[in-house]
């Protein structure tokens, strides 16, 4: 079915309730709706149609259609469409229906769209702070258009906490993070734990949130955004500048140039390559297995080589820009590229072959973080968690993007949804990229690398990409703007879906499992907390702010 | 088996048998388009400030002295190595040298200042055009960034006009 | 009797400077060719030595519920494997025969896993607790295994001199030592244990529980249990080597002495490469596996107490 086929079957259903809908082509449909009927849509689509849940944005729309907006992405992964139920909330006091009954994996973004906007979701079963920190007054909303984004809030205050839930019965608590050894980044998860198996778990996190999408409708422009996108992850940088700038040219209706594109695909294979080897070795090293970290990377590092050659840095490829791309492959570097393939191709063959059959780490891995296919729907779980418990999914077939619909691959998928699955199909994938990269450099026409823009680009449009992350899907969704900078930006790491899927993933299993669980749906998320204690005698938890946290360890050093 | 496999897995080290490189003992080349720290050469910059305007991190800054007088100031301290400053630039003043051991505990280490003696145009005073539209967009007319506190100012006609300013990297707490 | 008391106690010092000594520079190797299989560099041979001499140059900062509890388990865990490693014969006669037998021996090792048992709870982290019950259950399954291989030695000997049972008593049966081949293979399997590597390093498991019971201990405290640990490698080494590789120890000095520590430098190696090649099992999966070479030691001895 295309995307006139759905809007028709919307239409059916719902009839004058949809007030207006654009159909810029085949693949994207954006759906007006009436706040009253948003549910019963949003229903519809994720339960009836077997729509997947992608992410909810909000937007402060004030200057100009005197709204609040409020947009819910789906994805028909087998129609290749991608489509946004929109409707809007008036401006002062805006409520809008909450749909994280519905759908449990809008959970976060509602909560974010509650922070970030002052938006209630009505219904929602677990509305608490998720971005802004304790301490932040009430009624000052970021990302609404009158406060700037440099406002420091007077009022602020230091000793407000965090009310996390009950303890079940019989449990103690386990606190993981801020600091611990697995987790790169620090997060905060308090686990409840009987003995040794966890019972629960509550997440608090987004303690360093940069505020990028402030930034963005502010103080950056269109060309500067690339370099700033490409920092939101150490790992998968290139996706995210990528997803951008093909949601501004989606919006702005222009094209990149086919050797553009295929530049594009190119760099975001290497991407995957060296993310999955990475996280190989990584999962290794939770499960206490060195040797095989350390060989991991060494059979990475000719990949980082090899980025630093064409783009100039190993990581931050400074790659894209709105229109195409800046750097080119010469036919030396081709050359070179291809070795590079054969070599790791070969290489890596016989540790996969060796992965797969050893006994020692299938035990640590088997039955371990279990998200079967129920839960990637429910929660919205994307990318190799996804694609371990059966789910077919995969950004680049389904939603093509820069030159993936001119080359050929297999998307690898693994039966058993645990850790185990998410190794074999990282390890696999590994294989599937160096093919598409050497389709790639086929079929690689010589031309131009960047698009001659003529005029400004059109005002107002919305523009959404989806990206295959090595992690899963990356989603951006721009609003083209004024003044050389777009109106809004969000965007979506297929983190935010992951994580939420980790509570369920680690329930009634063992606290050694924890880290491989977590560190199985390869988290990218910058944050960092507080210290909380739990007084294991008395039940009492105290949260200690910055102030008292120094005195204490003062007096402790005499 | 899984005995196999681990036999296997340690053999793995005799494809490579050590490949940890003497750095720092011995410097590692870079290649040829490797993005160090940028340096610019005031011989031949014409003051376009088109690297000012177009630096994802704001960490060039432009001051008109006076008609005949700008000066443009390199930063450096958030400076990312994009290399968009290089891409833009009309005269290639700008190269992204190969220089990546920039650790230093003194900020004027890094920063960069020249003063160009700019030429003028018969009809307005001074024109600079972009390669692309998108980068046009940024003329900003005349410039006044705030050296003395090392700060970016927004909007110079807002500057012109008397309208409050808009503040960069620091952040007064009040109270 | 003076004399003998003399050389005794100057046997038992030779044996704890040579341990002292000695230790670090085992672990230096076992880190060495742990970085070859890993194909990189590694620390100089030397590095234990560093570290050490670095930690006991640090302040001693009191943390953890019951410091004094802290610094008692911390000198206690060194002071049993020193007085193992007196007991134990390392080349040459075990120095201090007449002061115990191999039940002391028995006692004392299991003196030194307590010993963790009380750092962790003189800590009172919430890590470590979860740790020393890790340690706990490891000891339960774990420890009767050398039990039994003394005892059968005994058996096998009718003594339970440290001399006789460590000179490959165990393979003394009437006819084919069947007990003793059979020790010989739980002990292999189960070596890695007691000096507490990869793959049952669990008590210490770095990513899960971030070094478990020595979580609160640093600078001094922290630099006589890693010297603790590290003489656990060769006072264990030893223990084995008595106990199952006797052979040539009683050439004349220095050549037994050196074919000694020859066979401690092959048992060595033989932990490094289980240790790197080998993902850290979860503490219910190593207790399954202990146990079941508990039920398999209970047969040897079974046999042994009938003469095989």
């Amino acid at each position: 079915m295309d995307a006139r086929e759905r809007l028709n079957q919307l239409k059916e259903k719902f009839g004058h309730a949809i007030v207006r809908a654009d159909q810029p082509n085949d693949s994207r449909l954006y759906v007006y709706v009436e706040p009253s009927v948003l549910k019963a849509v949003c229903r519809y689509v994720f339960r009836d149609l077997d729509a997947r849940y992608v992410i909810s944005i909000g937007a402060d729309d004030r200057q100009f259609s005197g709204n609040f907006l409020v947009f819910h992405d789906f994805a028909f992964d087998k129609d290749k469409i991608l489509c946004s139920i929109i409707t809007p909330a008036s401006p002062d006091n805006p409520k809008v229906d909450c749909i994280s009954d519905i759908v449990p994996a809008a959970s976060w973004a509602e909560r974010e769209i509650s922070d970030m906007f002052g938006i209630e979701p009505v219904g929602h079963p677990y509305l608490k702070r998720l971005i802004l920190p304790d301490g932040w007054p009430d009624g000052l909303h970021p990302l609404r258009k009158d406060m700037d984004w440099n406002h420091v809030p007077k009022e602020y205050d230091e000793t407000r906490e965090f009310k996390f839930g009950e303890t079940p019965a019989g449990c103690t608590v386990v606190p993981f993070g801020p600091f611990h050894p697995t987790l790169d980044e620090p997060a905060h998860f308090r686990l409840y734990v009987e003995g040794e198996v966890v019972r629960g778990c509550e997440y608090r996190g987004f303690m360093v949130h940069r505020g990028i999408e402030k930034l963005a409708e502010t103080v950056l422009s269109y060309n500067d955004i690339p370099m700033m996108a490409e920092r939101i992850c150490g790992i998968c940088g290139c996706v995210h500048s990528v997803a951008y700038v093909q949601a501004v040219e989606a919006g702005a209706a222009i094209k990149a140039p086919p050797r553009a594109e295929y530049m594009r695909s190119i760099m975001l294979e290497i991407e995957r390559l060296h993310s999955h080897l990475l996280w190989v070795g990584l999962a290794c090293h939770l499960v206490g297995f060195d040797t095989l970290f350390m060989q991991s990377w060494r059979i990475r590092e000719p990949i980082m080589w090899m980025a630093e050659k064409i783009t100039g840095n190993r990581k931050t490829y400074g790659l894209c820009l709105v229109g195409g791309v800046r750097w080119d492959i010469t036919p030396e570097l081709r050359t070179e590229l291809r070795a590079l393939l054969d070599k790791l191709e070969a290489e890596w063959q016989p540790v996969v072959a060796a992965v797969v059959k050893d006994k020692n780490i299938m035990k640590r891995t088997r039955d371990v973080g279990v998200a079967d296919k129920k839960q990637c729907k429910e929660m919205g779980l994307v990318g190799p968690v996804a694609r371990a418990a059966g789910v077919d999914i995969d950004c680049r077939r389904d939603h093509p993007y820069a030159a993936y619909d001119r080359v050929d691959f297999d998307v690898i998928t693994h039966d058993t949804s645990d850790v185990w699955g998410r190794v074999v199909v990282r390890a696999k994938e590994v294989f599937e990229s160096i093919k598409i990269i050497r389709q790639c450099l086929d079929k690689m026409e010589p031309g131009p690398l960047m698009l001659e823009i003529d005029g400004e680009l059109p005002v107002g449009r919305i523009g959404i990409s989806s990206v295959e992350a090595p992690r899963g899907e990356s989603h951006h969704f721009v609003i083209t703007g004024e003044n050389n900078k777009p109106r809004r930006w969000r965007v979506r790491a297929p983190t935010y879906q992951n994580l939420q899927g980790v509570p369920g993933m680690i329930k009634d299993q063992m606290i050694a499992d924890m880290t491989i669980s977590l560190g199985s749906i390869d988290p990218c998320f910058s944050c960092t907390d507080r210290l909380e204690t739990i007084d294991l005698k008395s039940g009492v938890t105290k949260v200690w702010s910055q102030d008292e946290l120094f005195k204490m360890v003062r007096a402790r050093i005499k | 088996m899984s005995v196999m496999s681990k036999l296997k897995e340690s053999m793995v080290c005799l494809t490579a048998w050590r490949v940890t490189l003497p750095y720092p003992v011995q410097a590692q080349p870079v290649p040829a388009n490797f993005r160090g720290r940028p340096i610019f050469d005031a011989n031949k910059c014409i003051g376009c400030a088109g690297c000012a305007n177009n630096c994802p991190a704001r960490e060039i800054l432009v001051y008109d002295v006076c008609q005949e007088v700008r000066i443009v100031k390199y930063l450096g301290r958030r400076c990312t190595y994009c290399g968009r400053c290089a891409d833009v630039c009309p005269e290639k003043a700008i190269k992204m040298s190969h220089e990546y051991e920039n650790g230093t505990n003194a900020v004027t280490d890094i920063s960069q200042k020249l003063d160009i003696f700019m030429s003028t145009c018969q009809r307005c005073g001074r024109c600079f055009k972009g390669s692309q539209v998108l980068d046009a967009l940024k003329m900003k007319g005349y410039r006044f960034d705030d050296l003395q506190n090392d700060r970016w100012v927004f909007h110079s006609q807002a500057y012109l006009e008397g309208e409050p300013t808009v503040d960069d990297i620091k952040i007064e707490l009040e109270g | 009797m003076d004399t003998n008391l003399l050389t005794m106690i100057l046997g038992g010092l030779a044996n704890v400077i040579v341990v002292l000594l000695v230790a670090p520079f085992f672990q230096g190797i076992l880190r060495k060719v742990t970085a070859r299989i890993q194909s990189r560099q590694g620390p100089p041979i030397r590095q234990p030595y560093y570290d050490l001499f670095k930690l006991l140059g640090k302040e001693d900062i009191e943390s953890g519920v019951s410091p004094v509890m802290q610094r008692f388990a911390t000198y206690l865990s060194l002071a049993t494997i020193l007085t193992v490693g007196c007991l134990v014969p390392m080349g040459f006669k075990a120095p201090m025969n007449g002061a115990g037998d191999a039940i002391l021996l028995v006692y004392l090792l299991t003196l030194s896993g307590i010993c963790m048992l009380l750092a962790g709870l003189a800590a009172g982290s919430t890590y470590s607790l979860v740790g020393i019950s890790r340690e706990m259950m490891a000891m339960l399954t774990l420890e009767p295994l050398f039990a039994i291989t003394i005892v059968i030695g005994a058996l096998h000997t009718q003594s339970f001199r440290i001399d006789t049972v460590f000179s490959g008593a165990v393979y003394q049966a009437a006819g084919l030592p069947v007990s003793g081949i059979i020790m010989l293979g739980v002990m292999l399997l189960s070596f890695q244990a007691f000096v507490q590597r990869v793959p049952f390093d669990m008590t210490e498991a770095e990513t899960e529980i971030m070094e478990g019971p020595l979580m609160e201990y640093s600078g001094p405290k922290l630099a006589i249990f890693k010297y603790a640990q590290m003489a656990k490698l060769v006072v264990f080494s030893a223990l084995f080597i008595g106990l199952f590789v006797p052979w040539g120890s009683d050439l004349i000095f220095p050549f037994g002495w050196i074919l000694f520590w020859v066979k401690v430098f092959i048992l060595v190696l033989m932990v490094t490469v289980l240790a790197a090649t080998h993902a850290r099992y979860r503490i219910d999966q190593a207790i399954r596996y202990f146990a079941a070479l508990l039920a398999v030691g209970f047969v040897a001895l079974i046999l042994a107490s009938n003469g095989f």
